[in-house]
């Protein structure tokens, strides 16, 4: 139901159903439009347009505009039926070859496989050339027999995936059998592609019957669009100059095909998005003027707003967020999924897509000002002054391409072009990271997870950048791995005195390997301080409760609690600030009500809370500090209050 | 649980005696995806033996492709296992079940599974979801509503008519996951297999769908297999861990003293591997080479051999048995064996720990 | 190479698939093939053209289906498809012999060419989505994938044939073109094949520019394509050795499909061009009742269109590291 709304939302769609409508209300109205029997012959012969005969007459005295609009009716009929048909039987091929498996699968695969290449019109002729005369049934066995395998092999593509997909087997684990696992979790939701297959299967139905019925086999008696071509053919319409007896029903032929592939082409968006991203939008700057950058900051991102416009709304996924980066520093950039961090790494790279757009703020790198360069010389500062270390290693190197060339080329970019040059880096970056040299002439595929992760770490240093932002690089790696990968950059970067911006959800690794740590709720920066200031007093309550939610590896074992609640929507402006609900010592009529602030509790230590703000009364504090569960909680603010101090805009150092 | 206990099964850890029989017994359970007859083939679950007490938690540890997955999947019979004994209760489940003998196993065994966003079906309301089991097992007659009420209450989803009603979309991750637990529930299972229950939500909400499991364990009784790849993860919620790698068992053991003092080298090395948010700021440093083995083409002896800091000339003579490290703790490797350990004595310190 | 080996054993089941099904679709029948020609032809038929259709139906010696079956393949093997009967008593082989030089020619160069036109304009459109021009192409892709070929080879006819006189109304040659492979002959020979090129090129273009389209669409979503663009490679780059290496891929792997369709398509514009390449005898076989020389040249044709698939998983081969060890 969903779907079908979107569906009719998007314009393809909807002149595709436009178009279908038209014909099919031609062939139902036929009566009402026409006086006229499409098959009498009561009229001379090849008479002109008039208000009497719109299209003229055939060779024969028949009324063309009356053959069209009955034409309609078994032509969709066709089109229709043997869609139905073939796609059932792709339905019931593909869902059966996946659900059963084993032989049974590999008998119906190597079946799609034959008629696949088989070449269907050919095939389509001689078996109605065998089956000629018996009416238009013949012809739409014989399409639909040879029109399933294009969808069986889709579906059962489909199908196979959703058996391996975890509700699936849930459903398997508790019992059901397997008439309700097709029927009730595999099938529905295989609707789309199944609806998108019926279009695809009725278009070739459509082409397929007017091919059959233009060189005269099927039944040429009856009146549908081809046989009205073959009909025109066969009296030498055009040598007559009457042109319309033929454009008319292949124009038909031709629209009902369209809307067809138009609404296949619309379904198919439905479940592959992708395909239907409309714009990619190059980067226009209309933003306000932020404030000046920290000068003393190899990145300095200031009141950067990011938001992804959707036609529901605009979801503002990082709001106001300024950040510094001092050189050679490793700043850890940590919070929950859907916090903004990541989006925050890509819009400070240039590297959101659409429907991600920067909104405003700014985002200088060693003085240059990184929202407004150009394409080319954007691509000149790439990997020369910053490079990307991507979360899903696994995806990002091409996979047909070698390494090497995936190794040389990022160089290449850049000027380097001397081949033994390349050559010796590329050895030196794959030592550096600790993998053998000979996998340069390996293709991705042949490498293990942690070891493309660091040929896309040593990729990142190939250039030696001031800074590299890494996205989350060892979340999907096992932990020894990952404790592998990490000690190699902090070693390399400790030698190269890189920048590093490290994203992640694990805080307990930022607070080990950072110099810095930034704590991002809801798309704001609620709280920023050196390391082991964060870890010895985390000041914001989130931050606080987000150290405790980790289960101890030593002492005692003893139940802890985690957050309760859940992140506010994005889409949603909020008066104050985003952590009130889930608060345990919030105080109801300031934080939900003002603006949210960052104050400045130490040299380098800020947070947006306001139990940190001065202009609160104290007893205000210590009531919603008395509230908290738990005291744990609530020690250190009550003690470091008296640093407050309130900064609006927070410059670091 | 001696009566039942077969020669085979010299593996097998030794457990303290309970009152009845254990929930689950597994006795050299063995899994070999692939491959014809007995070359080839990649072998996921080797002879794997251990034992879930009445109202236990048992962790099940390791890294990705270490098989402990495909072991809670062996049990539910969501694969079918090339060898080995599984008991529930005592009972041994046969190698073949049919339509009525599977249905009444996965009444007793239940499943919670790791990402909440795929293991509900996005089309079905959590009242299908929930009153499904009760009709399957013939739980509930007529109307199911109130079950359905009750188990979501259960699981902390209150008001539970609400909840009832949503879809999956409609859900937070947490709130999925506490869906997917219900469903365990539902069924009224004597064993809940939880296969990485935790690990595809956030931080700020796993201790919560922990708690939950915890309580109900309590409140309930309930048996439970933990499957994880955190190990502190494990120690907060297991009363024993067992740590597998490479498909093989490699310690077993109550759940603070194989974590506080692991006795098997790739235990050590998982723990000095894992971020310590409690442990200051000096991560320690690790030694470890390559990464786990492809599984067709494991080396004949301790899997863990070639990777080992203290691997000797003798480990690649065959598996090393399980050793007696500590109470109801054993470790498969040699260096408990108590000829070499006279050779090299007190050498197992090796991580810092 | 196992892939390779999987593919050859298909091709040759497929073959033997359709060898099959020319022999049991006469049987299907109701009546036999025979007597429904004899009684077309009304005894205008030669009796030893009965005879030759007797004997291709197995008809004269009374063996078992089975045994019949047996012979049919052996002579389809020896390439033996008998006598046609329409042109009797030429062998089948010889019409077919005449005829498949013209169709490879205008089939394989339309073919070849429109899927180059076809994917570069689909590389266009998906990589500059957004742009008017880019946009436009997917709908006209659409429509022009619709249009049925013979349809749309009858409007050429009559414009550029019957009306302008640009070019001749049907053949593939003029009567007295001169000696073979003169500079007459070829002019001729060109002057013949452009409406039936332009017509295959304009209603197999959109096929292509489709299944290009959504496969660069797809690409530019990948991970890799990101990194490549953060690397700060060129355009050109990018475009040549990301998108296109990537997205070529599918496309050959749903090149056998579409050259199935392309090839009936282009069968119904020799018809309508009197072009004399193999769909032209279909159609005259079909006409003809000539069920030899129909099922001869179905099971050419599908000959033909499995070795062109072939042909690209071979190339597919080449292009593919991961086909190449056997993980695709």
């Amino acid at each position: 139901m969903n779907g079908l709304r979107i569906l009719l939302r998007q314009p393809r769609s909807l002149v595709g159903a436009g178009i279908l409508l038209v014909l099919l209300l031609m062939g139902l109205l036929a009566p009402v439009l026409t006086p006229y029997n499409p098959t009498s012959l009561e009229f001379s012969a090849y008479m002109p347009f008039s208000a009497q005969h719109p299209l003229g007459t055939t060779a024969i005295g028949q009324d063309i505009f009356s053959q069209l609009l009955y034409g309609a009716r078994l032509t969709l009929l066709v089109g229709a039926v043997a869609g139905l048909i073939a796609t059932l039987l792709s339905v019931a091929l593909g869902l059966t070859a996946a659900y059963v498996g084993g032989w049974v699968d590999e008998a119906i695969n190597a079946l799609i496989n034959v008629f696949l290449v088989l070449p269907g019109l050919p095939l389509v002729i001689i078996a109605a050339a065998f089956l000629r005369g018996g009416g238009v049934w013949p012809v739409i066995l014989v399409i639909s027999l040879t029109g399933w395998a294009w969808g069986a092999r889709v579906l059962r593509a489909q199908a196979m995936a959703l058996r391996e997909r975890d509700f699936v087997q849930a459903a398997v684990a508790s019992g059901e059998g397997p008439g309700r696992i097709i029927f009730m979790e595999i099938l529905p939701n295989m609707t789309s592609l199944i609806a998108a297959n019926f279009f695809g299967a009725a278009l070739y139905a459509v082409l397929s019957e007017a091919g059959l019925s233009f060189i005269g086999v099927g039944d040429v008696s009856l009146v549908t669009w081809g046989t009205m071509l073959y009909w025109a053919q066969a009296k030498g319409a055009l040598l007559q100059g009457a042109w319309w007896w033929v454009a008319m029903p292949g124009l038909g032929i031709a629209l009902l095909g369209t809307s067809f592939a138009l609404l296949n082409f619309a379904i198919d968006q439905l479940g592959n998005p992708r395909l239907g991203w409309g714009s990619v939008k190059s980067f226009r700057r209309t933003l306000p003027p932020a404030p000046a950058p920290n000068p003393n900051a190899l990145l300095a991102v200031r009141d950067l707003d990011v938001g992804y416009v959707t036609p529901q709304g605009t979801v503002r996924a990082v709001r106001k967020v300024s950040l510094d980066v001092a050189p050679g520093e490793f700043v850890g950039l940590a919070g929950e999924s859907g916090c903004g961090k990541s989006t925050l790494a890509f819009a400070a790279t240039r590297l959101l897509n659409p429907p991600g757009e920067v909104l405003g703020g700014s985002v200088t790198l060693a003085g240059q000002d990184l929202l407004a360069l150009a394409p080319e010389a954007l691509r000149q500062v790439r990997w020369k002054e910053f490079s990307v270390v991507f979360q899903a290693s696994m995806n990002v190197l091409n996979p047909v391409l070698k390494i090497r060339e995936q190794v040389y080329d990022a160089m290449q970019a850049h000027g380097i072009t001397d081949p033994a040059k390349l050559d010796a880096r590329a050895r030196e970056l794959f030592s550096m990271v600790g993998i053998q040299t000979r996998y340069l002439d390996s293709y991705p595929h042949q490498l293990s997870g942690g070891m493309k992760q660091r040929v896309v770490i040593a990729i990142a240093l190939a250039l030696e950048p001031k800074l590299i932002v890494m996205d989350e690089p060892t979340t999907a790696l096992d932990v020894v791995v990952q404790r592998q990968i990490l000690q190699e950059i902090a070693e390399v970067r400790r030698r190269l005195k890189i920048s590093i911006v490290f994203i992640t959800h694990d805080l307990s690794l930022l607070v080990e390997m950072s110099d810095r740590v930034a704590i991002m709720y809801a798309g704001e920066l609620v709280e920023q301080a050196p390391a082991h200031e964060l870890y010895a007093h985390p000041a914001h309550p989130y931050t606080q409760q987000l150290m405790k939610a980790f289960p101890p590896m030593t002492g005692p074992r003893e139940r802890r609690s985690g957050i309760p609640g859940r992140p506010p929507s994005l889409s949603e402006t909020l008066p104050g600030c985003p952590f009130f609900e889930r608060c345990a010592v919030r105080m109801p009529g300031i934080c939900d009500v003002k603006p949210l602030e960052t104050f400045r509790i130490a040299e380098a230590h800020t947070v947006a809370c306001f139990l940190y703000d001065p202009a609160v009364s104290p007893a205000t504090k210590e009531l919603a500090l008395s509230h908290a569960p738990n005291s744990v909680i609530a020690q250190p603010l009550v003690s470091q209050e008296v640093r407050l101090e309130p900064v609006p805009n927070p410059a670091l150092h | 649980m001696s009566q039942s206990q077969t020669p085979l099964s010299t593996n097998f850890p030794a457990s303290a005696p309970a009152s009845g029989p254990n929930t689950l017994d597994i006795v050299n359970l063995r899994k070999v995806f692939g491959g014809r007859g007995k070359s080839g083939g990649v072998v996921a679950v080797n002879d794997v033996s251990f034992s879930i007490r009445r109202g236990e938690v048992l962790g099940l540890v390791g890294e990705s492709g270490s098989g402990k997955s495909t072991i809670a999947r062996l049990i539910a019979r969501l694969h079918q296992p090339t060898s080995g004994e599984i008991r529930l209760n005592g009972e041994v489940v046969p190698h073949k079940l049919g339509g009525q003998g599977l249905r009444q196993l996965r009444r007793r065994v239940q499943m919670i599974f790791q990402d909440p966003y795929a293991s509900l079906n996005p089309l079905h309301p959590v009242r299908y979801t929930l009153a499904r089991p009760l009709k399957i097992h013939r739980l509930a007659r007529g109307n199911t509503d109130p079950q359905v009420t009750a188990l979501l209450e259960r699981v902390g989803l209150t008001p539970a008519l609400t909840y009832a009603a949503k879809r999956p979309f409609e859900l937070s991750g947490g709130q999925r996951q506490r869906v997917g637990i219900a469903r365990a529930l539902a069924a009224q299972p004597e064993l809940i297999l939880a296969d990485e229950p935790t690990s595809a939500l956030d931080v700020s909400i796993r201790l919560d769908v922990m708690n939950l499991m915890l309580d109900l364990k309590d409140q309930e009784g309930l048996s439970m297999l933990f499957i994880t790849h955190d190990l502190a993860g494990a120690r907060y919620m297991s009363d024993r861990v067992a740590v597998l790698y490479a498909g093989t068992l490699v310690e077993i053991g109550p759940a603070v003293q194989v974590i506080d003092q692991p006795q098997h080298p790739y235990t050590q090395l998982l723990k000095s591997a894992a971020p310590k948010p409690d442990a200051g700021l000096t991560p320690d440093h690790i030694e470890a080479r390559g990464e786990v083995p492809d599984l067709s083409t494991l080396p004949p002896g301790c899997p863990f051999e070639p990777r080992c800091p203290y691997a000797m000339p003798e480990c690649k003579n065959g598996l090393p048995k399980l050793y007696d490290v500590g109470e109801e703790h054993q470790a498969r490797c040699l260096l408990h064996d108590p000829a070499i350990k006279a050779q090299r004595a007190g050498a197992v310190a090796g991580y810092a720990l | 190479m196992p892939y390779l080996l999987r593919k050859l054993v298909i091709l040759v089941f497929t073959l033997w698939m359709a060898a099959t099904l020319n022999f049991v679709l006469p049987r299907l029948v109701p009546g036999d093939p025979v007597s429904v020609m004899l009684a077309k032809y009304q005894g205008r038929l030669d009796p030893s053209a009965v005879d030759a259709l007797k004997i291709a139906y197995g008809l004269n010696d009374l063996g078992s289906p089975v045994a019949q079956y047996f012979t049919y393949l052996g002579q389809i093997l020896r390439g033996d498809f008998g006598r046609s009967i329409s042109l009797f008593p030429t062998p089948v082989s010889d019409v077919i012999g005449q005829a498949l030089p013209y169709t490879l020619g205008l089939v394989g160069i339309t073919t070849v060419l429109s899927f180059l036109i076809g994917s570069a304009l689909g590389v266009y459109s998906g990589w500059r989505r957004g742009h008017p021009v880019a946009d436009a192409l997917t709908p006209i892709a659409l429509f022009l994938n619709s249009m049925p070929y013979f349809w749309f080879a009858l409007l050429m006819l009559y414009m550029f044939a019957f009306k302008l006189r640009w070019f001749p109304l049907g053949g593939a040659l003029d009567p007295f073109p001169g000696p073979a492979f003169s500079s007459g002959w070829w002019s001729s020979l060109l002057r013949h094949s452009m409406l039936p090129v332009f017509t295959i090129l304009i209603t197999s273009v959109g096929g292509w520019l489709l299944t290009m389209r959504n496969n660069v669409v797809s690409v530019t979503s990948e991970d890799y394509l990101a990194f490549a663009r953060a690397k700060g490679l060129p355009e050109r780059r990018i475009l040549s050795r990301y998108v296109l290496r990537n997205a070529l891929l599918p496309s050959f792997t749903s090149f056998g499909m579409a050259l199935g369709f392309v090839v009936g398509g282009s069968i119904l514009t020799e018809i309508v061009f009197s072009y004399p390449g193999l769909g032209f005898y279909l159609y005259q076989a079909v006409v003809g009742l000539d069920y030899p020389l129909m099922q001869a040249l179905f099971f050419i044709i599908a000959l033909t269109v499995l070795a062109a698939n072939f042909a690209v998983d071979l190339l597919n081969v080449i292009l593919d590291p991961r086909i190449r060890e056997g993980r695709a």
